[in-house]
């Protein structure tokens, strides 16, 4: 019934956006709302339907799972152990003819218990009665499974202890170091390569990258998609990547009427330099610099619109060294189609933008990942158990010279049935054995 | 030798011959286990053994086509819906190869070799070109992953035919059962009286034929949409918008295309209805037709055909030892449960854990990966501490592999997630 609930509570969470999912930048309070309509949206973050997986109430559900898991098989592994390991041998043949398979024979209980010894059964005898059974481990594998199901309950649990499942993203350009927030490490984005497929979709992507500790580099290595670094419980992750416009390649023009090249800036869109010089002699003074440039229609300031790179603007002078004076003024929308405003000798134009690239790496730290692989390998290893090994039982009576055997199968019936065929050496269809 | 770049028409070839082998082998199949019994054992006995060898020349064919396309595309081809579909096609014919070689259960080829037609048919729907892997599915847990979750299901598939295999069967005894007590409308109530019924029998009675025939009608929307995707496919009838390209008439078209923007069909405006911003209104809109397609073809397979309802036409003509269905139904599962638990589950974490970070994601295909688990879970504890056997228990095979068909198909085309890049359109 738990299994039910947990099913169904999961579906609800497949069909609704969830917060960790969702591609939007508006928070889940807005988000929601405007997404399923303001009932069922206010409805479902109430609930906690955003966020299902990790809400308290499938939390709850999750941990009724382990509290039953617990009591049930403790519950039944004791007296299960009990009738395996010390069976009723003795059985009056009724019972014994009773059971999924049975055949009579001709013979005596020494041959039997022989002939089930040789087959790999384990034989206990009382008196004319003879009990024999193979797999038993079978039966323990259920339990084998619910132990390793209860790791991974606790390592999945443990992930909300503090400091067991930590996560940091840095972005970082060519050539760039970015301390990592937190943590005494720095990276360093010594090349990012990005290749594609014909058809446009991303073939591979990698980052040569350094991790620095404490200032110091302790490895050196190609951080790719399926290739993390790992060091000291942290892994490294290749996730994503940004283009933004880089540099700007900037010319310096002599006023017309001599329109004469003069030299080629570069110039940092993200963070200009406070002064480039021109020659000897001259110097381009950068005033104020925006990235995404707006006027704020309320207050009449500029400022800048998002983090983005979309429309940077360069205000700044032209200052002659010599004389110590201001020569002249520019105002440059660097992705803008109109001539820059200008006055004085010089003006800039613009030749190129460079392009320039960020890798997303993701840093890692999960404590409970050996603890929840331990736990999968236990259910693993009580699934092959469970499945793949058979518990068969005999119960062999021996009455005037005739043997009455019984069969029972805990799994597997129609190989039972075989291995009876075989062992007594019954033809198709005879006996109930069939 | 076979040249490099011959290798891809060869694998379309050797494919093509598994899906003949699979189609004859439903045909052989389907005349061998009715055609025996009604000439009495005189005709027709030798069809199963043929058929068996056709099950399994389709799937040396099929793993040849795989291994010809593995080589050819230079990944492992389980990388796209086409390349998958076809897989479970072939994982699907295998598990059955290997059960049926247990348990030679007549009947059985009968439902299940028509599952790999069909899984190979709908296979073609997607764009068989190969696409170059993005760098997420770069990595040796894709063959690993894939594959063995697929086998997983594929015991899964068997696991359903034998369990549909037990239901008609089971529901043919009892008709048979009831035409011979009543001759009479009467007698046949008097009869019906007579029996003690208990509760969940009744509940059966009343509810088994009303599901079996809402399951052939699923069934056949789902061949009326293979049939109706591959038709159109290569009609070459589009209505194209801005967001989409329909094959069909849209019913429903996106949002934001006007009501009749795309003129008039039939008289009708196109679109008929605007969807909805939040609705996939392409999938929607092929969703109706499948189950307008799916409602003809049921209404007249029961007009013409079958005259009656469809799972009484087939019960009278199952005959075998429901018990070994059952038994076969429940060792699928069981062999299926811990192949699907490592591929689909375990190996699913250990990619991810590897690829993106986190061993769990709680992607919608993670999440209903997790909720078919969650259902033959619930279906070993009900069958084994519960003593669910028969008929309940054959339910829950039915409905484990829907919810394995939703995991594989309806979220790729339902629902957003990380997974989808394997998403045909």
């Amino acid at each position: 019934m738990l299994i039910l609930l947990i099913a169904v509570a999961s579906i609800a969470g497949s069909l609704i956006e969830q917060e960790t999912l969702y591609q939007d930048w508006r928070p889940p309070k807005l988000y929601y709302p405007d997404r399923y309509g303001a009932f069922w949206g206010n409805l479902f973050l109430r609930l906690g339907l955003t966020h299902t997986y990790s809400s308290v109430w499938y939390a709850t559900l999750i941990l009724l799972v382990v509290v039953s898991l617990i009591i049930c098989s403790f519950h039944r592994l004791v007296p299960l152990h009990r009738a395996l390991t010390r069976p009723q041998v003795w059985k009056l043949a009724p019972f014994i003819r009773r059971q999924e398979v049975s055949h009579e024979v001709e013979g005596n209980l020494e041959e039997a218990a022989t002939l089930l010894r040789k087959r790999g059964y384990k034989v206990v005898r009382d008196r004319e009665c003879l009990y024999a059974d193979k797999g038993r481990l079978s039966r323990y594998g259920p339990y084998i499974i619910h132990i390793g199901l209860l790791i991974v309950a606790f390592a999945g649990f443990s992930r909300a202890l503090p400091g067991w499942d930590e996560t940091r993203d840095v972005w970082i350009a060519d050539g760039q170091t970015v301390k990592v927030p937190e943590t005494e490490f720095a990276l360093t984005n010594h090349k990012f390569t990005l290749e594609f497929h014909p058809n446009g979709a991303p073939a591979h992507f990698a980052t040569d990258a350094s991790l620095l500790k404490n200032g110091e580099e302790v490895a050196r290595t190609s951080i790719e998609v399926n290739h993390p670094l790992r060091y000291d419980g942290w892994r490294f992750y290749q996730t994503s990547w940004r283009e933004e416009p880089g540099t700007a390649r900037l010319k310096v023009m002599a006023a017309p009427p001599l329109e004469q090249h003069l030299l080629t800036l570069e110039l940092d869109l993200r963070q200009p330099e406070a002064v480039y010089p021109i020659g000897d002699r001259f110097e381009l003074h950068v005033l104020s610099y925006y990235h995404d440039f707006v006027v704020d229609p309320a207050t009449g300031e500029p400022g800048n619109a998002s983090f983005e790179i979309r429309n940077p603007v360069l205000l700044g002078d032209f200052y002659d060294r010599q004389t110590g004076q201001v020569i002249g003024k520019i105002a440059l929308a660097v992705f803008a189609k109109e001539p820059p405003v200008y006055q004085g000798p010089f003006y800039l134009a613009v030749d190129t933008v460079e392009p320039r690239l960020f890798t997303a790496l993701k840093l890692h730290k999960d404590r409970s990942i050996p603890y929840m692989f331990t736990g999968l390998s236990v259910v693993m290893t009580g699934m092959m158990i469970t499945f793949f090994v058979f518990h068969w039982q005999v119960w062999v009576r021996e009455e005037n010279g005739v043997l009455v055997y019984g069969a029972r199968a805990y799994k597997n019936r129609f190989g039972l049935r075989q291995e009876f065929r075989r062992l007594l050496g019954i033809p198709d269809g005879e006996g109930n054995v069939s | 030798m076979i040249g490099h770049e011959n290798l891809l028409p060869a694998s379309s070839w050797l494919l093509l011959l598994a899906f003949a082998g699979y189609f004859a082998a439903t045909l052989l199949y389907v005349s061998g286990y009715i055609g025996t019994r009604l000439s009495h054992g005189v005709r027709f006995t030798r069809n199963v053994m043929w058929a068996d060898g056709a099950i399994w020349l389709g799937v040396a064919a099929h793993a040849a086509a795989i291994l010809a396309r593995w080589q050819g595309a230079g990944h492992w081809p389980t990388s796209n819906m086409y390349e998958f579909v076809g897989f479970l096609a072939f994982s699907s014919m295998l598990a059955f190869g290997v059960l049926n070689r247990i348990y030679r259960l007549p009947g059985l080829g009968a439902l299940v070799a028509p599952v790999g037609v069909f899984l190979l048919a709908y296979s073609y729907v997607f764009p068989p070109k190969v696409q170059p892997l993005v760098p997420a599915l770069k990595s040796y847990w894709l063959p690993l992953h894939v594959s063995m979750a697929a086998l997983g299901e594929g015991f899964f598939a068997v696991a359903f035919g034998a369990a549909l295999l037990y239901l008609l069967r089971v529901r043919g005894l009892e008709l048979s059962a009831q035409r011979a007590e009543g001759a009479g409308p009467a007698g046949g109530a008097a009869g019906a009286r007579s029996v003690h019924l208990r509760r969940e029998d009744a509940w059966e009675r009343v509810w088994g034929p009303r599901a079996m025939e809402a399951l052939f009608y699923l069934i056949l929307v789902m061949v009326g949409f293979t049939l109706l995707a591959l038709t159109l496919r290569y009609s070459g009838f589009q209505w194209v918008f801005d967001t989409a390209t329909y094959h069909l008439p849209p019913l429903i078209g996106p949002f934001g295309d006007a009501v009749g923007s795309k003129g008039s069909f039939l008289g009708l405006p196109m679109p008929l209805l605007e969807a909805p911003y939040w609705m996939r209104a392409k999938h929607v809109n092929s969703l109706l037709y499948s189950l307008a397609v799916g409602g003809l073809l049921y209404g007249l397979i029961r007009r013409f055909f079958t005259r009656g309802p469809i799972g009484d036409y087939l019960s009278l003509r199952v005959h075998g030892n429901p018990e070994v269905m059952d038994e076969v139904s429940y060792r699928a599962v069981a062999i299926g449960y811990p192949v699907f638990t490592l591929g689909g589950l375990i190996f699913a974490m250990l990619w991810a854990n590897e690829a993106w970070g986190r061993y769990w994601f709680w992607d919608p295909k993670e999440t209903w990966a997790f909720i078919a688990w969650l259902t033959y879970t619930a279906y070993l504890h009900l069958r084994i501490s519960h003593g669910w056997e028969g008929r309940k228990s054959a339910w829950l095979a039915v409905l484990g592999f829907g919810v394995i068909l939703f995991t594989l198909i309806g979220v790729n085309l339902l629902i957003v997630g990380l997974h989808s890049y394997a998403g045909g359109d």
